[in-house]
């Protein structure tokens, strides 16, 4: 039995430096010493795949547009292996070199900015705090930075919330306490024993529900109604107390005090 | 301020001016500032190349160069080790392969949507130009008016700064950069040491 994994094949190819397929492709073109114009699509096809595939042996995240220009080149390839047609039919691999040139360009001038990256990113130029005037007040129409705009005006908006903040709004009693311990006090009388998380469960306004259970509390205090729980969290059954309230009671309950 | 202002005192001006000014300064504000006392443009501007030509001298830290527009002071970039060793700055984050390539594009063809970098890069660069964005190489100028209106970015004032150039327009142009299509003599790499860093951003 093997206790150490066999290290694989050769050292690891630098695969996730490329900074997208078309920068892979120029790098296996250039491995190949030839011009971009004739790109050997075969050759290039069968290596680009290789990459893929290790790419995910080393479970590297292969980005979709890896596959689309997978995809791109296996169309290329078979349409190179086709008998040309005519002469004249123009190269199937126009469009990738139109684009592979345009990438080039765009990499040799980002060659030239990491060259002057390097030597300027070492300057320091001399700051005194507490001098925020701007020399270049005057700003063109055109400077104006939109995302600076738009987070300026955000942060405008938040003060001017943290100054203004909603009026708090009273809004009128939708129940009343005694309106409710009618209700449940007729029930209980008349049904002789009321569940009452039952009854709370079906109510859905959740001030409604707040508004019961204080009437219920209401009636408990004064005795017209018993309430028993036989365990913890279990159902509340109401029965009817030891006393008879009368509609003054039950109206004027919250006034009495204690 | 009233009185005419001598050769020395406008020198003695203009370099605390350019000292205290937090941003590359142009000779035309000099020349307005000092309008009560009778000085030209012209005459700044003089002050101004001489300056830059006597502090370019190695036994001083501050040089005087000409940048986005205006003038500001920078020390050698030689002696950044010292200065990072006093303010204890261990290194500077650097700009990945992929900053640099959307750098190029928005440069280059400015102004230009995601869509068109996207396309050029041949790979997603969303999270790029927001980081480009958030270091204020890049800035949003509008949107394009096409089918879901994307916006437009161009470089800003903080790129020219950080390359040193008077416009973006400075840039050599990629089409004379390649001089030889064969792609056997060009090569692409910016640089061994620019791959390491990749994805820093």
């Amino acid at each position: 039995m093997r206790l150490v994994e066999e290290e694989p094949q050769g050292p690891p190819v630098e695969l996730s430096v490329f900074s997208g397929p078309l920068d892979l492709l120029l790098h296996l073109i250039r491995k190949h010493e030839v011009s971009i114009y004739e790109i050997p699509i075969v050759d290039v096809c069968d290596q680009y795949h290789a990459h893929l595939q290790e790419m995910r042996e080393l479970d590297l995240d292969v980005a979709g547009e890896y596959l689309w220009m997978a995809s791109w080149l296996l169309h290329l390839k078979s349409k190179m292996l086709l008998p040309q047609v005519a002469e004249g039919e123009e190269d199937p691999r126009e469009e990738l070199v139109e684009r592979l040139l345009a990438y080039r360009r765009v990499k040799e001038l980002a060659s030239i900015l990491y060259d002057t990256d390097v030597v300027r990113r070492c300057l320091w130029n001399p700051v005194i705090p507490g001098t925020t005037r701007q020399t270049d007040t005057v700003l063109e129409w055109e400077d104006v930075d939109l995302r600076l705009l738009a987070h300026t005006y955000l942060e405008v908006m938040q003060r001017f919330e943290a100054f203004h903040p909603p009026a708090l709004k009273v809004l009128p009693l939708r129940f009343t306490v005694e309106e409710k311990m009618s209700e449940i006090y007729r029930r209980v009388i008349s049904d002789g024993l009321v569940p009452l998380l039952r009854d709370l469960h079906s109510r859905t306004d959740p001030e409604e529900v707040v508004v019961v259970m204080v009437g219920v509390l209401e009636l408990v205090r004064l005795r017209g109604v018993f309430a028993e729980q036989r365990l913890p969290f279990a159902e509340i059954y109401l029965r009817p107390g030891d006393r008879t309230l009368s509609e003054k009671e039950l109206l004027h309950s919250g006034e009495q005090g204690g | 301020m009233e009185s005419r202002v001598d050769r020395e005192t406008l020198s003695a001006l203009v370099e605390a001016i350019l000292l205290t000014a937090s941003g590359p300064v142009k000779a035309a504000a000099i020349a307005e500032a000092l309008a009560d006392s009778d000085v030209e443009e012209a005459e700044v501007s003089q002050v101004l190349e001489a300056m830059c030509e006597a502090w370019d001298r190695p036994d001083r830290g501050l040089r005087l160069e000409h940048v986005a527009g205006g003038w500001r002071c920078v020390t050698p970039p030689a002696l950044d080790p010292y200065l990072r060793a006093f303010h204890g700055i261990a290194a500077r984050q650097r700009l990945s392969q992929a900053a640099l390539e959307v750098l190029a594009i928005v440069a280059h063809r400015q102004p230009v949507t995601l869509p068109e970098i996207n396309f050029l890069r041949g790979t997603n660069s969303a999270g790029v130009v927001h980081t480009l964005l958030d270091r204020k190489l890049l800035r949003m100028a509008g949107r394009k008016k096409v089918v879901g209106k994307p916006f437009l970015y161009r470089t800003s004032q903080e790129f020219l700064l950080h390359f040193g150039l008077e416009r973006a327009e400075d840039l050599p142009d990629p089409e004379e950069l390649v001089q030889d299509e064969s792609g056997m003599t060009v090569d692409g790499d910016p640089e061994p040491g620019a791959r390491d860093d990749l994805e820093n951003l």
